[in-house]
C-alpha cells in the first residue's frame, strides 16, 4: 500500500513537471499541421548479401571493462560506452556516403516551415528488448530524463534544454522534436533525432547514479548485453546476444544483417597480448592500422597461407582530433608564448618518418575533414628557431646544466605528459628527445588507461596525449567554451576559457544560416589555432584490418565513405553486414592442422580513395 | 684491519671456491664500474680538443653545438663533431667505447627501428623499437637495477634485523605483539598494492624502494628472531650481563656479530630478489616510468617483438649471466660459512 501511494505521488510529481516542461496536454493533444510533406528513405550505403548466414560468435577485445553500464553520468564516457550506446537506436540515421537521412525507429518525417521542428511517424513495430512497445511517451521521457539533475550529466542537461527545446506527442506514434535554432534539414535531423528512453525502467532520484551502474537498460537495437556479462563476466568480458524476436527482422532494410548470434568482447588489457590472441584464433578480427603491426607483425605463415585475410580500405572523412592537449590552467601553459614554443618543439615529422613508417600524415588541427566547416590551417612544424623566439619571449632564455630552459625564477621548462597506452611509448619518446633540443623537458607519465582518462577528465594533467572521436559537425562547446573550462568531468581538457572564442561559439550555435555557420566555424578554428592549446599529431586516411577467413563480407559495397560497414556490428545504417561461416571455420581449422595452405588474400578497397 | 682467525679461515675458504670467487670479483668490478658508466657508454665525448682548447663534456654542463662552431644551440652531437673536426682539422674527439646514450634515438636512412646489430654503426647489440642502442640501455639498466637492489638490501636488512633482533632479545609480549603484526602484514598482497599505486601515480625510484621495503622487511625478522633467541640464551651472554653490560652492548657487541654468518648467507639471494622484482615490475609496466633504461622494459619489448631477436636475447643473456654469478657467490658464501667446517661439538 505504501508503495502504491509512493508510486502515485511520484506519478503526480512527474505529471505536473511534464505538463509544465513539455507543454504536453494529456487530454487535448495538439493537432498536426495540415500541409506536412512526409518523406522516407531506406536506401543503405552498403549492400548486404543474401548469402549471409545467421549464427556464430564474433570474438573481439576491449582494453578495459567499463566502469558502469550507464551511458550518462559520472564515469560513463569510456571507450566501451559505444557498445551500449550503439544499440540504443534513434529516430533516424545518416547515410554517410551521400549524407541523406535514413529511417530507423521512425518510418517517415516531415519538416515544419519554421526550420526548427521535425515531425516523425514512428514505426509501430518497434519494441524494447523486454517486449514493451516503444511509443511517443518514451520520447517525451527522453527529454525529462536528460534534463534531470539526477543523472549528473551537465552536458546532457544543457543539450536537452538549450538545443532540444520541445518534444510533442500527437498520438501514440506521432511526435515532433524542436530544436532551439533554425538549421538546414540534415543538420536539423541530426540535432533532433533523439533516442527513446524506457520510461518503465528508470526511476529518477538521487540514487540514480549508483542504482543504474550495473543495470541493463532496455534497448531497441538488434543486440542486448547479457546478464552473464555482469554476473560472471565482470572485469573479464562483455557479451551481447542477438535478439531472437527482434522487431527489425520484419523490415526489408534490416534483412541479411546482424548475422552473428553473439558478440563477445574479452577484456585484454594489452594490445600486444590481444594480437597474440588474434593470431591464435581466439579473436576473429584485429585492427592493423598501427604501422608496426601492418608492416612487421602481421606477416608470416598465417597470412601467406591465407588463414588470415588482410584488408585496407581508404576513407574520405572527418579525422579524430589526436595530439597533445595543453592544460591552460597550468601556470606555465597559460602563457601563449610557451604554448607556441611547444608547438614548434614537437617533432611530429620525425615521429611519422620513423616509428610510423611514413604511413600517417600530420594533422593540421582539431577539426579536420569537415568540408566547408574546416578552415585551411597549416600545422606548426618543428622549428627550433621559432621555438627559441617564443620561449625567449616567455622569459625562458637561459639553459641549465642539463640543457633545459629556465626562467629568472629558476623554473625549468618541464612538463608532464599523461597518457594511457604503452603502445605509444616509442612515439612519445621521440617527441621527448627532440624537445630536448629546444630546451624543453617532457616527463612521460604512463598510467593505466582508466587512470589516465580520469586524470584528464578531472583536469589534473599538464599535457594529455589523447584523442577525441569525430562528430557530424564540429562540436566546439564541449571542448573549448569557458562554460566547460576548469570543471571536472567535461571534455574541455585544455581548459580554454576565452571570451572571444566563447562569443564565436555561442554565435555558431545560435546561427541558423548555413553560410554564416561555416564562416563562424572557420573563424573559431582560426582563433583556436592562434591560441595553440592543442598540438595536433597525425591523421590516418584509411583503415586496415586483419580477419580470419571465416568472416565473410558481401562482394561489393561493404565499406562506406567514413570507413563504416565492414565488420561494424550495430550501426542501423551500415552495420551488421558481415557473417560468420562456421563451415569455413571448420575447414580452416582442419587445414591448419594438416598444414594445407589457401591463397593469401589482401584486399585493397579504393572506393573512397581521395 | 685485523680479522679474527675464524673470519680469515672463512674468507680463505671462500677464495678456494673458484667460481664463487671469480664471480664475486667480476660482480664487484661491474658494480664499481657503475661509478663511471658515463665514461664507457655515453654520447658525450670524454675529451674534445677544439682549436687548441680542451673540453671534458662527460660530467660537465651541457654544451650547445655553438661551443664547437656548429650551427645549433642544443646538445652537441659528438659523433658528428668527431667527423666534422676530422674533416676540418680543427681538433679531435675521444669518444667512449659505446658512443650512445640510453635515451638517444638513432635513425638511419631507409631503415626502420629496431635496427639489427651492426658493428659499423656502433650498435653491437642492435637497437630497440625506438632506435635506442640496446647495449647502452642494458648497461644503464644494470646500474639502476643493481643499485636498486643494493639499497633495497641495506634498508630491508636494517629494518628486518633490528625488529627481529629486538623480538628475540626482549621476547615476551613485545615478541608476541610483533609476531602478530608481521603475520598480518605478510598477508597484504604486495604485488597488487604496487600495481594499484602504479596505475594511479607514476612510481619513482625512491617510491618503489619505499614500497618494497614496506612490504619486504618481514622475511628477515623470523630468522633473526630465532638466531637471537639462541644466542641470548648462551652462557657468554649471561656472563656479560652479569658483568653489567647494557642491552645495546649485548646486542651489538655480542649477539649480532655471532649471527653475522646467517645474515651474509642471505645477502646474494636478496640481491637477485631485488633485481628480479624490479625487472618484473618494469616488465609489467608498473615499475620506473619510460624512458628510464630498464631490463624489464627491454624484456617487454623483446617479447613483444620476437622477430627482433637481438633485443630479447641480449636482455635474457644479461639476466642469466648476472643471476648465475650471484648464485655462484651465494653458494660459495654458504659453503664458506658452513658451521660444520669450523665448529667442533663436544
Amino acid at each position: 500500500m505504501r508503495q502504491l501511494i509512493r508510486a502515485s505521488m511520484f506519478g503526480l510529481l512527474c505529471w505536473s513537471g511534464l505538463s509544465q516542461a513539455l507543454s504536453y496536454e494529456p487530454l487535448g493533444l495538439d493537432a498536426l499541421p495540415a500541409d506536412l510533406e512526409w518523406q522516407t528513405n531506406t536506401a543503405l550505403p552498403v549492400s548486404p548479401s543474401d548469402q549471409a548466414i545467421r549464427g556464430g560468435t564474433l570474438r573481439q577485445h576491449i582494453l578495459s571493462y567499463p566502469l558502469t553500464l550507464r551511458t550518462v553520468g559520472p564515469d560513463s564516457n569510456s571507450s566501451t560506452r559505444g557498445i551500449i550506446l550503439e544499440n540504443q537506436w534513434s529516430l533516424t540515421g545518416l547515410n554517410p556516403n551521400d549524407e541523406s537521412i535514413v529511417a530507423v525507429l521512425a518510418d517517415s518525417w516531415a519538416y515544419d516551415a519554421d526550420g526548427k521542428t521535425v515531425y516523425y511517424r514512428l514505426r509501430e513495430e518497434v519494441r524494447w528488448s523486454d517486449g514493451e512497445p516503444v511509443t511517443a511517451d518514451d520520447y517525451l521521457y527522453t527529454l525529462e530524463f536528460m534534463r534531470s539533475d539526477a543523472i549528473v550529466a551537465p552536458w546532457y542537461n544543457n543539450y536537452y534544454s538549450e538545443q532540444i527545446t520541445d518534444v510533442k506527442k500527437y498520438d501514440d506514434y506521432t511526435i515532433s522534436v524542436t530544436s532551439a535554432v533554425k538549421k538546414s534539414p540534415v543538420d536539423l535531423q541530426l540535432a533532433v533525432s533523439i533516442s527513446p528512453t524506457a520510461q518503465h525502467f528508470y526511476t529518477l532520484d538521487e540514487n540514480f547514479v549508483l542504482e543504474y551502474n550495473w543495470k541493463i537498460a532496455p534497448n531497441t537495437g538488434p543486440y542486448q548485453i547479457t546478464q552473464n556479462s555482469i554476473r560472471r563476466g565482470k572485469g573479464k568480458y562483455l557479451e551481447l546476444e542477438r535478439k531472437d524476436d527482434w522487431w527489425g527482422d520484419q523490415f526489408e532494410q534490416f534483412k541479411n544483417r546482424y548475422n552473428a548470434s553473439k558478440i563477445r568482447y574479452r577484456v585484454i588489457k594489452d594490445n600486444n597480448v590481444a594480437f597474440r590472441f588474434f593470431e591464435k584464433g581466439d579473436l576473429d578480427l584485429f585492427g592493423l592500422v598501427l604501422p608496426e603491426l601492418w608492416h612487421q607483425k602481421a606477416q608470416g605463415e598465417l597470412y601467406d597461407n591465407g588463414y588470415i585475410h588482410r584488408l585496407k580500405a581508404y576513407t574520405d572523412t572527418r579525422q579524430p582530433a589526436r595530439g597533445l592537449f595543453l592544460n591552460q590552467a597550468d601556470p606555465l601553459l597559460a602563457d601563449r608564448n610557451v604554448r607556441l614554443g611547444l608547438q614548434h618543439s614537437m617533432n611530429f615529422e620525425k615521429m611519422i618518418a620513423t616509428v610510423l613508417r611514413n604511413d600517417y600524415e600530420r594533422l593540421p588541427q582539431h577539426y579536420t575533414g569537415y568540408g566547408d566547416y574546416s578552415a585551411d590551417i597549416q600545422p606548426r612544424g618543428f622549428d627550433l628557431a621559432l621555438a627559441d623566439q617564443y620561449f625567449n619571449a616567455a622569459g625562458f632564455i637561459e639553459r641549465d646544466a642539463q640543457g633545459y630552459r629556465v626562467n629568472d625564477q629558476g623554473t625549468r621548462l618541464s612538463f608532464t605528459v599523461t597518457y594511457g597506452t604503452a603502445i605509444h611509448n616509442d612515439r612519445l619518446v621521440i617527441l621527448k628527445e627532440e624537445a630536448r633540443k629546444a630546451g624543453v623537458e617532457l616527463v612521460l607519465e604512463l598510467l593505466d588507461a582508466q587512470a589516465s582518462y580520469k586524470k584528464t577528465q578531472e583536469k589534473r594533467h599538464q599535457i594529455a596525449w589523447t584523442g577525441w572521436s569525430t562528430g557530424w559537425r564540429p562540436a566546439y562547446r564541449q571542448h573549448y567554451h569557458s562554460e566547460t573550462a576548469n570543471r571536472a568531468q567535461t571534455n574541455n581538457i585544455t581548459n580554454t576559457a576565452d571570451p572571444a572564442i566563447d562569443a564565436l561559439i555561442d554565435a555558431y550555435r545560435a546561427s541558423e544560416e548555413e553560410a554564416e555557420k561555416k564562416d563562424l566555424s572557420r573563424q573559431i578554428q582560426q582563433a583556436l589555432h592562434e591560441r595553440g592549446a592543442l598540438i595536433p599529431s597525425y591523421q590516418v586516411p584509411y583503415t586496415r584490418l586483419g580477419y580470419w577467413r571465416w568472416l565473410q563480407l558481401p562482394q561489393s559495397g561493404y565499406v562506406t565513405r567514413t570507413g563504416g560497414g565492414l565488420f561494424d556490428l550495430f550501426d542501423p545504417v551500415s552495420g551488421g553486414i558481415f557473417w560468420i561461416d562456421r563451415s569455413v571455420k571448420k575447414a580452416t581449422e582442419d587445414a591448419m592442422d594438416d598444414d594445407v595452405a589457401f591463397e593469401p588474400v589482401y584486399v585493397e578497397n579504393t572506393d573512397w580513395r581521395q | 684491519m685485523k680479522l679474527d682467525p675464524l673470519t680469515q679461515r672463512q674468507f680463505k675458504r671462500f677464495r678456494e671456491i673458484k667460481r664463487g670467487w671469480y664471480s664475486a670479483v667480476v660482480l664487484v668490478l661491474l658494480i664499481l664500474s657503475t661509478g663511471f658508466t658515463e665514461l664507457l657508454v655515453n654520447n658525450r665525448a670524454i675529451v674534445v680538443n677544439y682549436q687548441g682548447s680542451w673540453h671534458f663534456p662527460t660530467y660537465a654542463d651541457f654544451k650547445p653545438g655553438t661551443t664547437f662552431g656548429l650551427d645549433y644551440a642544443y646538445e652537441t652531437n659528438y659523433r658528428e663533431l668527431a667527423r666534422h673536426l676530422e674533416d676540418t682539422q680543427q681538433g679531435w674527439v675521444w669518444l667512449p667505447p659505446v658512443p650512445f646514450s640510453p635515451y638517444e634515438i638513432n635513425t638511419y636512412p631507409d631503415q626502420f627501428a629496431p635496427h639489427p646489430p651492426n658493428a659499423e654503426q656502433g650498435h653491437y647489440l642492435g637497437t630497440d623499437t625506438a632506435g635506442r642502442d640496446v647495449l647502452a640501455r642494458l648497461v644503464y639498466g644494470f646500474r639502476i637495477a643493481i643499485w636498486f637492489s643494493l639499497i633495497l638490501l641495506v634498508t630491508t636488512f636494517a629494518v628486518g634485523i633490528s625488529v627481529g633482533c629486538a623480538m628475540g632479545y626482549f621476547g615476551g609480549s613485545f615478541d608476541l605483539f610483533f609476531q602478530r603484526v608481521i603475520e598480518v602484514w605478510s598477508n597484504v598482497p604486495f604485488l597488487y598494492v604496487i600495481m594499484i599505486i602504479a596505475s594511479i601515480i607514476t612510481p619513482s625510484f625512491s617510491l618503489l624502494i619505499l614500497l618494497m621495503v614496506l612490504f619486504g622487511w618481514m622475511g628477515m625478522t623470523w630468522y633473526m628472531r630465532t638466531a637471537t633467541y639462541k644466542e641470548a640464551a648462551r652462557d657468554y651472554v649471561m656472563a656479560s650481563r652479569s658483568l653489567g653490560a647494557t642491552h645495546s652492548r649485548l646486542i651489538f657487541r655480542h649477539i649480532l656479530p655471532n649471527t653475522l654468518s646467517l645474515i651474509i648467507t642471505f645477502v646474494p639471494f636478496s640481491i637477485t630478489g631485488g633485481i628480479t622484482s624490479l625487472t618484473s615490475l618494469d616488465y609489467l609496466g608498473f615499475g620506473l616510468p619510460p624512458p628510464t633504461p630498464s631490463w624489464g622494459e627491454l624484456l617487454k619489448q623483446g617479447t613483444d617483438n620476437l622477430d627482433a631477436l637481438w633485443i630479447v636475447s641480449s636482455v635474457v643473456g644479461a639476466l642469466v649471466i648476472l643471476l648465475v654469478m650471484v648464485t655462484f657467490i651465494g653458494e660459495a658464501i654458504r659453503e664458506a660459512f658452513d658451521p660444520k667446517q669450523h665448529t667442533i661439538y663436544e
